[in-house]
This record gives structure tokens, C-alpha cells and sequence, in this order.
């Protein structure tokens, strides 16, 4: 009964930020949402369905992967810390865009962009994993040095790109959804569909996985194909999201622990909430990005960075109970 | 019935286990013991299927470990680790229902009692002291339904009560299953078990 009202709630909530994200913006809206419906032509139908309704769904599309993108990180190296920028994802993802927009074989948010980065997301998460001298710490600290690499070539290219077209390297870390249309979010949907469904199976192998990798073997469950489904799921998720609007920090990190809270700590019961509770804060912080300093528009990174970081470091100190860290 | 037949096991040029030979069959409670070092736990690890032998053969009721997957290995044997690490807040029944209905044991209830865990099941186990995660760890190995149980110290951190509980609770589990026990608290219950064998 709890999860029914809890749903209905986050489910209200999202449709509120959802039709507020249509309402408010630079240009004032002279008609109301409801009399748009249906109509194509003047301005405010252009701003309300050619802007900000992709603008929108790609916000709860990317934060609904990255709730669920830092759910699955943090139960596949069962670490609270992890997320999916610590581990090569993201990095690798931003990699592969910038190699093919640079070289000229595809366009931003093509159907190829998206398959390449998703590509080089999945190959770095997996380069950390084999090359990684243990596992726990030594995974992650190998992911933050990995990162570092694919970032600086990911800079090396746009350096010497001739391209006028690319985005800054400051695009990508502190991402943006300014850059989204309907045609990105029609390309992105599906492969971060495909990331959920793939990670709803993964998740009904968490919670055995939570005792640890030796207990999971002896429980039945073959530990390393349990990783190996986890990252793919994770390439699906994140690839086409920063693909799209580049790195939006702490959203994976902190979605988790709000989820936690509000449901406890089983991997597939939760996995939807994350989803929920992700989109619902990056609608948040997509309508800050857009109003606080109108006209000017600031990174969406920037508030995720800014908002969650103090909010994370609130809800380990309120709420320590949730996790031990043995290492 | 469990068959190792000549396993020998190193680690870091150590060895470890030196051509081992035993079995442990079905309707026996069997004492593993020797000195700190000599495999014990190793060899557990080995019958597990988590650490692969350097020589020699492990079959279950005549198959080679090797040739069994992770799925079907947990139908035939059952393991609880010297110790779990629990990091998330599950409460303790979500963990002993971890396993689908099907594959848990008929006697569920019983070991919940017998492990004292009735009081507990609705309490996180990050919050439970150390002999009582302890009593969950086992319980979530005896939960599982399988032919052999493997179990590596399952009375340590545990008051005299308590072990007489849990080696009553084994004794009748073997009735019908093999049960290997790794333990240094048995000085006083050589009588429950039927056999023992030592490692050098």
C-alpha cells in the first residue's frame, strides 16, 4: 500500500515539474499549454513542442538512466560511492562521441554517434575491470585513472578538430540539455529502453551479489556474468545519455541513497524509484539551469554539482545506518 | 556422495593442500579440523567450485566439479563463509528468503528457531551484534535446499547454549544430508559427530 501512494506521488510530482518545464523559459508564453495542444504554427507552439517538450522528455529520459545507471554501479562493486563516471563509463562514452563527430563519420546525436559512444563505454568499463589489481578500492582508483586518459584525448581531439561544430570540452563535463531535439531524444529512447529492461534482469541478481562475489557463487549465481550484464546494461545507459547532453554529475551517486531511504535497501524492488527519483531531479535542475540567471542559461552540471554534492554529503551523515563500509 | 581423490592446491608457490583424499557422504556429520593454516578453509573453497585445484579431482556422486555450473553446484551443496560481509540494510527474513521459494529448505522454520533468529526478522542486519550476523549467515546456508553442507566455523562468536542449538540443529539435518563442519570450538561435542577428519 506504501509503494501505491508512494508511486502516485513521484508519478504527480514528475507530471508538475513535467508541464512547469513547458510553462517556464526566456520566452513568455502568450497562450497556455492546454490551448498548444495540437497546433504547429506560431511562435509560442514552435517554443512549447519544438524546444522544450524534447528539452523535457530528455531530462526524464537521462536522469531516469542515471538513477538507475548509480543503482546498478553502486551494487555491482558494492561500494555507496560508485558511480558510473568513477568507473570509465562516462568518460569512454564522451571519448566515443568526440571520435566520430571529430573525424567526420558522424553527426551530434545520430543514430551512430549514440552507437559509438555506448561502444566505448562498454570497452572502458571493461579495460578497468581486467586491468584492475583487485577489486573494491583498487577497481575504482584504476576507473578515476582510466577516466583521466580517455578525458584527455577526448580534449586532444577536439584540440586539433577542425570541426567547427564540436562542442567544447567543457560542454561535456558539465553537461547540458540545450543542445537536445526531438530527433536526439527519438535516437537516444530506444537504446536507454533496452538499458532498463537489461537492467531490470540485473538487478534480481543484486541482491544475492550484495554478500559479496564468493557467497554469490555459493547461492548459484555465476558472479562474473553478473558484472559482465552490468556494465553492458550501464554502456546502454549512459552512452546515449552523455552522447546527448555529456556529463551531469551526481546524480548517479546521490539518486541511490535518496532511493534507500524511501524503500530500503533491496536492488530490484527499488529499481524503478531510481528511475522516478532520477528524472525527478534532473527536471529540477534543468528548470534552475534555465531560470536562475535568465536570460542566461547555466550548465545543468553545474547545479547537479552544486545541489548534490552538500545533499549527498547531508544523507550519509543523517543516515549512516543504510550501508557499512567493510573496506 | 563428495569424492576428492588426490587435490593438491597452491597458493603463491605454497602448497597448500597436498594430495588430499576424502569423501563425505550423504546421512554423516563429519568434524574438519587442524591447525590454523593447514587448508582447512581452503579445502571448503575448493569443494566449492570458488577456487580451482592445481591437481587431482573433485566429483559430486561420480561427476567432476568442473563440469558442474554455478547454478546446479548450489543445488547440490550448500556453503557458509567463515564470514559475510553484510553491508546494506536488509532486514534479516529478506536474506533468509534471498533464494526463490522453490529452492529453500522445508525446514525453514525450524532453523529459524533453532538459530533464535524469530525475534530478529524484522530487524536490519547491520544492526544485529556479531554472533547473531553470524547465526544469519548460517541460516542463510541451511535455508538453501542441497544435498551437502559446507560449513567453516559456523559456531564461532556463539554462547555454549547457543552451539548446543546449532549442533542439535546439524545433527538432524544430517539425517539425511552430508554435513562438513570446520570448527575450533568442538572440544565438547566429539560425541555429535561421526567422524573426523584432520588436516596436517
Amino acid at each position: 500500500m506504501k509503494r501505491a501512494w508512494l508511486y502516485l506521488l513521484m508519478t504527480s510530482i514528475l507530471l508538475g515539474l513535467f508541464f512547469l518545464s513547458l510553462q517556464v523559459g526566456v520566452v513568455h508564453l502568450h497562450s497556455s499549454i492546454w490551448d498548444l495542444i495540437g497546433k504547429h504554427d506560431g511562435v509560442d507552439a514552435a517554443t512549447v513542442w519544438e524546444v522544450r517538450f524534447p528539452r523535457a522528455m530528455g531530462a526524464v529520459i537521462a536522469g531516469a538512466a542515471l538513477g538507475i545507471a548509480g543503482a546498478l554501479s553502486q551494487g555491482i562493486f558494492r561500494n555507496p560511492l560508485a558511480e558510473p563516471a568513477l568507473i570509465g563509463l562516462t568518460s569512454g562514452s564522451i571519448l566515443g562521441t568526440i571520435a566520430v563527430i571529430s573525424s567526420g563519420m558522424a553527426a551530434f546525436g545520430s543514430r551512430t554517434n549514440v552507437e559509438s559512444a555506448i561502444l566505448f563505454a562498454a570497452l572502458s568499463a571493461f579495460l578497468v575491470y581486467w586491468i584492475s589489481p583487485s577489486k573494491g578500492f583498487g577497481f575504482l582508483i584504476t576507473g578515476i585513472a582510466i577516466s583521466a586518459i580517455l578525458i584527455a584525448i577526448s580534449g586532444l581531439l577536439i584540440s586539433i578538430s577542425a570541426r567547427p561544430g564540436i562542442q567544447s570540452l567543457s560542454f561535456w563535463n558539465f553537461g547540458s540539455l540545450s543542445l537536445l531535439s526531438s530527433h536526439t531524444v527519438r535516437v537516444i529512447a530506444p537504446f536507454c529502453e533496452f538499458g532498463f529492461i537489461l537492467a531490470l534482469f540485473v538487478s534480481r541478481r543484486l541482491d544475492i551479489y550484495s554478500l559479496g562475489e564468493s557467497s554469490a557463487h555459493y547461492l548459484g549465481q555465476n558472479p562474473k556474468r553478473t558484472r559482465a550484464l552490468a556494465i553492458i546494461a550501464l554502456a546502454f545507459l549512459i552512452g546515449p545519455v552523455v552522447s546527448a547532453v555529456g556529463t551531469i554529475a551526481f546524480v548517479g551517486l546521490l539518486v541511490p541513497h535518496i532511493v534507500r531511504l524511501l524503500v530500503g535497501p533491496g536492488h530490484r524492488k527499488a529499481l524503478t524509484y531510481n528511475a522516478f527519483v532520477g528524472a525527478i531531479l534532473l527536471l529540477i535542475a534543468d528548470l534552475l539551469a534555465r531560470v536562475l540567471f535568465q536570460p542566461h542559461e547555466i550548465p545543468l552540471g553545474l547545479i547537479t554539482s552544486i545541489i548534490g554534492a552538500p545533499a549527498l554529503i547531508i544523507l550519509l551523515r543523517v543516515k549512516n545506518s543504510q550501508w557499512v563500509a567493510h573496506d | 556422495m563428495i569424492n576428492l581423490e588426490k587435490v593438491s592446491f597452491y597458493r603463491a608457490d605454497k602448497l597448500i593442500i597436498d594430495d588430499f583424499d576424502g569423501q563425505l557422504n550423504s546421512g554423516e556429520l563429519v568434524l574438519l579440523t587442524g591447525a590454523n593454516g593447514a587448508g582447512k578453509s581452503t579445502l571448503i573453497q575448493l569443494i566449492a567450485g570458488v577456487l580451482k585445484p592445481n591437481g587431482g579431482r573433485i566429483t559430486f556422486n561420480g561427476k567432476d566439479l568442473s563440469e558442474i555450473n554455478c547454478k546446479d553446484q548450489a543445488l547440490l551443496r550448500s556453503v557458509c563463509p567463515q564470514r559475510r560481509d553484510f553491508h546494506l540494510a536488509f532486514k534479516v527474513k529478506d536474506l533468509i528468503e534471498l533464494l526463490p521459494a522453490q529452492r529453500r529448505s522445508f525446514a525453514l522454520q525450524n532453523i529459524i528457531e533453532a538459530l533464535e533468529l524469530d525475534k530478529l526478522m524484522h530487524l536490519p542486519v547491520i544492526q544485529l551484534s556479531l554472533g547473531e550476523q553470524q547465526r544469519v549467515s548460517l541460516a542463510i546456508a541451511l535455508v538453501q535446499e542441497s544435498n551437502f553442507y559446507l560449513l567453516d566455523e559456523p559456531f564461532s562468536a556463539q554462547d555454549s547454549q547457543s552451539i548446543i542449538r546449532i549442533i542439535k540443529l546439524l545433527k538432524s539435518i544430517a539425517n539425511e544430508k552430508g554435513v562438513l563442519v570446520i570448527s575450533h570450538s568442538a572440544e565438547n561435542l566429539h560425541s555429535y559427530f561421526d567422524r573426523e577428519i584432520k588436516l596436517s
